[in-house]
């Protein structure tokens, strides 16, 4: 009987110690997700293509870097302890390394299996798109259509990871400057399939010589095309420009590319 | 009748002490001392199981590094040749919270798979068999507990040790934290997730939490993470209460030298070894029991064995 009491008084105080230490790792997550909740809005911090909002992003994704592991140009890495609670979460940093649609199929959405990366308005856009081009078409096999074709397209056109603004101030074209080079210097890492890119892969942007007498980039990189951004004439003056519009998916090619030594194409996560 | 496989003894009376003629070393004619010495260095299932431990761990960094779809992930959440599995206390505080907040709906086919893959997997090898054989944190601990032990023996530091309990109020509190703060918490704690992570990942950090844990196990309790505070290892626990594969302990082997109960991690499930508390001619290890061999390995006379619970008269 003795001995019981000692193992239960044991008990009590060590599981006192563990209910105070569970507290503090509580109110610390706490504190830690309020200073996280703002600062993470980050261009530099965008969620993968279909994250769903940022509450249920943090309990759903269990951090099992599946994402990481499937993306082929390896745009999507694991946040580090210096992001607080966001620790082992995904993001993607499109200055460094652009999400660029060369998987052609959301790849990363797919394979999460918490859907915290939700498949489902993919799924539904692009069956969506592909009856829509199929309407009326009584023999496919002798049709112009490729069902799968307009399903990729319509599947990366719904991707919102946020959204692309020009800083004027340094955008070349805005100051009616051109570009000749290498956009990011020999050094740089990043990889893209380009729109006019004759193979199926990404391959390096510090392959490709540019020569534009007024730098449009962002405009002909793009992977969306003329949906998300085009290169008009000020209404003003009649210099040409790149504009943003709303069918951007915020994958951040445009920043990728951009030559300027700070971007001047930012993507702006959006906000749910 | 059938159930009596499930129960550990413990409550019915316990059986005498082997007198001196019936121990093992009377038998073989040779001193108690030299008995007890007998298998020293042999190693064959510590071997075994590091290799085991270290192939698997390597297959998941290989399968990043050179993209192979072998065993994608990490430890976390996993894809075995393109087959989820799912870590059942990270699954478990997912399910917490998205029951509550009514996003357990959208959870995918995958992870309900992946989730009743892993524990089907894991009840028929033995539950805590998943620490031992595949968590990368046990590996370190297992070679830093040297360490500890070393300084103990030098009487350099005390051995402080807690309630073997206090692994639920953890396991209980970490569900709650996660359900109140709507994030997972432990997941930011987990030094099997970050060493993980680390290693398929690369560095970041965090380690330096698990070098501060590996270090608080070094200088004041030994496996502490493991004995007492890790939900997975209790989760695991859990579903191993009526796993099949354990191991078997012959008392007419038994020299109670408690050599088993000195390298065991979790001393508690080899209770029976002891001189006179035996209540069976046979015992099993419980669901605590990580069926790491070292016990196997250690013991003089080979009084213990890995059996498959229930099977014995078929195979």
């Amino acid at each position: 009987m003795a001995k019981k009491q000692i193992g239960r008084r044991e008990f009590l105080i060590s599981g006192g110690i563990a209910v105070g230490a569970l507290a503090v790792v509580g109110t610390g997550a706490h504190y830690l997700d309020v200073a996280r909740s703002d600062k993470q809005l980050r261009q530099d911090f965008l969620r993968p293509p279909g994250a769903i909002n940022e509450v249920e992003f943090m309990y759903g994704c269990i951090k099992c870097g599946l994402c990481v592991q499937i993306c082929p140009v390896q745009a999507i890495k694991l946040a580090g302890a210096h992001e607080g609670l966001s620790y082992g979460t995904p993001y993607i940093d499109v200055r460094e390394q652009a999400c660029d649609f060369s998987c052609d199929a959301m790849q990363c959405v797919e394979t999460c299996p918490t859907a915290v990366l939700n498949f489902i308005p993919f799924k539904e856009a692009g069956l969506a798109a592909v009856e829509k081009a199929t309407e009326g078409v009584v023999d496919l096999r002798n049709s112009d259509i490729n069902p799968f074709e307009v399903q990729k397209v319509a599947m990366k056109e719904t991707v919102r990871m946020g959204k692309a603004h020009v800083i004027k101030d340094t955008c070349l074209a805005h100051q009616g400057k051109g570009f000749k080079g290498i956009s990011r210097g020999k050094d740089f890492e990043g990889i893209y399939r380009a729109p006019d890119s004759k193979v199926a892969w990404a391959t390096p942007l510090k392959d490709k010589e540019f020569d534009r007498e007024i730098c449009n980039l962002c405009v002909t990189e793009c992977p969306i095309g003329e949906k998300a951004i085009v290169f008009e004439p000020r209404r003003r003056d009649g210099k040409m420009r790149p504009r943003v519009l709303e069918g951007c998916t915020g994958c951040g090619v445009c920043v990728m590319v951009c030559p300027t030594e700070k971007p001047s194409i930012v993507v702006e996560p959006i906000k749910s | 009748m059938a159930f009596d496989i499930l129960k550990s003894g413990k409550n019915k009376p316990p059986l005498k002490p082997k007198p001196v003629e019936e121990m093992p070393h009377t038998k073989l004619g040779i001193e108690y001392k030299e008995w007890c010495n007998s298998h020293k260095t042999r190693h064959k299932w510590r071997n075994i199981r590091w290799t085991a431990l270290i192939f698997m761990n390597l297959l998941f960094v290989v399968s990043f590094a050179f993209d192979l779809s072998i065993l994608e992930g990490s430890l976390s959440g996993s894809r075995l040749i393109g087959f989820y599995l799912m870590d059942p206390f990270n699954a478990l505080q997912v399910l917490a919270v998205s029951s509550t907040t009514g996003y357990i709906v959208h959870l995918t086919m995958n992870f309900w798979i992946g989730l009743f893959t892993i524990l089907l997997f894991w009840f028929f090898l033995g539950g805590r068999t998943y620490c031992s054989w595949m968590c990368p944190y046990h590996f370190l601990a297992e070679n830093m507990e040297k360490l500890h032990n070393y300084f103990v023996k030098k009487k350099m530091i005390k051995e402080h040790s807690f309630h073997i309990g206090l692994r639920f109020v953890f396991w209980i509190g970490f569900l709650i934290l996660a359900v109140v703060t709507q994030q997972l918490v432990f997941e930011d704690l987990n030094v099997v997730g970050i060493t993980s992570r680390a290693m398929i990942y690369g560095p970041g950090l965090l380690l330096l939490w698990v070098v501060g844990v590996l270090l608080f196990e070094i200088v004041y309790s030994k496996r502490f993470w493991c004995r007492y505070v890790c939900p997975i290892g209790t989760t695991w626990s859990l579903v191993g209460k009526l796993s099949p594969l354990t191991i078997k302990f012959d008392l007419d082997k038994c020299g109670y030298c408690r050599d088993c109960q000195d390298v065991c991690l979790v001393p508690h499930e080899l209770w029976f070894v002891q001189r006179g508390k035996a209540t069976q001619k046979v015992h099993y290890t419980g669901s605590d029991c990580t069926r790491c061999g070292l016990c196997i390995d250690t013991c003089g006379g080979n009084a213990l064995t890995y059996t498959i619970k229930g099977w014995g008269a078929v195979l």
